[in-house]
This record gives C-alpha cells, structure tokens and sequence, in this order.
C-alpha cells in the first residue's frame, strides 16, 4: 500500500513546490533590490531637480497623464509638482509590482522590459482600505 | 491549455487598462495569477470527492444507486469488509493485517483525498496572496500579508463559489439518479429497475 501510496504523494509534493517555486520567489531579493534602486534613482533626480532624469524613470501611462494634466512636456510639467521630500527608505514590498516605502513618501513601480518604472509617487495612505492618494499617477 | 489562453487574454486586457507591459505565455503559466485560478479548482474537486467518499459510508439515500442499501450505515463489521481474520488469499496484505496496518489501510483512500485537499488548497491560499497582492499594488493598495489573506473576502469567495457548484453537482446527481436512468452507465441503476431501490448499480 505505502509503495504505491508514496509516488503520488511524492508527484503531488513536487508539483506544490514546483507552484512555489513558479512564482518567482527564488530571485525575489533580486526584484526587490531592483525596484528599490529604481524608486531610489527617481526620487534623487527630484531632489536633485533633474527632471530629464526623473521623467526617464517614469512608466509610460504615468508620464502621459503627467504631460497631459499639466499640458507640458515632462520635464518642466514634473518640476511644477509638488514632491515632498521623501525622507529615507525604509522597506520595498514586491509581489508582481512593487511599492517601495520612504520615510515621508511611498512610490509604487511596475516592472517593464526596460526595467523597473515608478506608476505613481507622492503617494500618502489613506484610512480604512482605501487606495493611497499619489501626487503623480498614470490613468 | 485553454484555460492559460484565455486567462493570459484576460490578464493583458487589463495590463492594458493600467498601462503596464504586456506578458507573454510562458510568463503568464508560470504568475501567480494563472496558479491560483488552477489550485482553486483543484482543491474543490479533492474535497467534493473527499466528502462523497466519506459522507456515504453513513449517509445513505432511499432509491439512490450511489447509496448503500438500508441499514448499513457506518463502517460495517470486518466480515463484510473481509479484514484481519475474514482477509481471503487475494486480500492486500494490509487488510490481512491488524492494529494500525490494517487501520491505515482501511482509511487510505480518504487519507490521501483529503490529504490532497488540504495541500491544494494552502497552495490556493500561497499563490492567492501572491495575485492578490500584485492586484492591490496595481490599485496603489498596500499589500497584505498570509494570515490577512485568509480572512479576507477574495480567498473565501474564490473558495466558496468552488464549493458551492461541486455541492450543487453532487446533491443533484444523489437526487436525479433515484429517477432518471442512463443505459449501461455503472453511475445510474439499470433502467427497468424501480424508483425505491437503493445500492443497485449497473456495471
């Protein structure tokens, strides 16, 4: 009875860790580091007010509803936002997207072929469940 | 297969909707999103046939061919179900066996039904919380963790709305199966047999 038990206990075990596995987390840390550094990156070229460089780092939808709220190219519509200072990172969550957790400040970021891209910024939580309220946001 | 095809479609489409990059096939097999649609199934068909070979060994309906007859209700005595010293020669070893042997043995299929039952549905609940998560980041939402997820509305009404067409399915098959027939199937009784017997299959 064990002996014929014990293969499809075994085929089922493997096939749960394999669905583990799928999910990406044996090169979590990698992702996470990398949307850390990438929301780390857009929030220097604010504070550094090199809106070239933090238009860059914006996804495409992002940048768009940027440009067109404010009827300007990137560059000059993102340096008249209002971006508090972000404060320093204190811990990125990634799970498919990523929101990357500062001090005074919460960006969320997509992952795109060209990398790691901030979807929203200056974003503050909200009570209950609600969404966050984000300065700068695509859609 | 059909199921990644039309699961990655839907997904892109509202990859779309936010703005997001597109995934291709392989990528969407292997998200989570693709894994807790599969699980979730599964975990309802183990349960459904978990519960239906459990539930009828002391659970009997009148005229059904899936019940046993009248008035064997429970576990039956080891006569009939020729084990330790009523074991024939062919009998596996196991049910020739007494003590925990023989106990095992004798609940193995149930062990191992649900057994898969409750892996598939933790694997449900892992791989929920990873597409759940990825959702709410999308909605700009703080992502919770395992033991949250657990409580929350979309695990339970992922779980439930699995329960309940596996349900409905078996009550209706116990019930439709005391008067309809289907020639030849071992699931219906044979077709001139009367609506009151009970435990009468085809085969």
């Amino acid at each position: 009875m064990a002996r014929r038990i014990l293969p499809i206990l075994a085929a089922f075990g493997a096939a749960a860790l394999a669905l583990v596995g799928v999910c990406g987390c044996s090169d979590l840390s990698e992702l996470r580091d990398g949307a850390a550094a990438a929301a780390a990156h857009f929030r220097q070229a604010v504070q550094a007010q090199d809106w070239a460089a933090a238009c860059e780092a914006l996804a495409p939808a992002s940048r768009d509803e940027l440009e067109q709220n404010n009827k300007a190219p990137c560059p000059q519509a993102l340096g008249g936002q209002e971006l508090p200072d972000a404060g320093r990172a204190r811990h990125t969550d990634v799970h498919g997207e990523a929101m990357a957790v500062f001090a005074q400040d919460t960006v969320f970021l997509a992952h795109f072929p060209s990398g790691w891209k901030v979807t929203a910024a200056g974003c503050q939580q909200q009570p209950g469940d609600r969404p966050y309220r984000c300065a700068l946001k695509g859609r | 297969m059909g199921q990644a095809f039309a699961g990655r479609a839907e997904f892109n489409s509202q990859l779309a909707v936010d703005g997001l990059a597109q995934v291709g096939f392989w990528q969407y097999v292997s998200s989570s999103d693709f894994a807790v649609d599969v699980t979730e199934n599964w975990q309802s068909e183990y349960l459904q046939f978990f519960l239906y070979i459990t539930a009828t060994v002391w659970l009997l309906q009148r005229g059904s061919p899936e019940s046993k007859k009248m008035g064997t209700a429970g576990t039956e005595g080891d006569k009939d179900q020729r084990v330790g010293p009523h074991a024939g020669p062919d009998s596996p070893s196991w049910a020739r066996a007494t003590g925990w042997r023989q106990g095992l043995f004798s609940r193995s299929l149930g062990l191992v039904m649900g057994g898969i039952f409750v892996l598939s549905w933790l694997a449900q609940s892992i791989t929920g919380v990873a597409a759940y998560n990825e959702q709410r980041l999308r909605d700009l939402q703080a992502p919770v963790d395992w033991s949250q997820y657990v409580v929350s509305a979309d695990f339970w009404a992922r779980t439930l709305q699995n329960w309940q067409s596996e349900f409905l399915a078996i009550a209706s098959m116990a019930v439709l199966s005391i008067y309809l027939r289907q020639r030849g199937s071992p699931e219906s009784k044979p077709v001139g047999t009367s609506h009151t017997a009970t435990g009468i299959e085809g085969g």
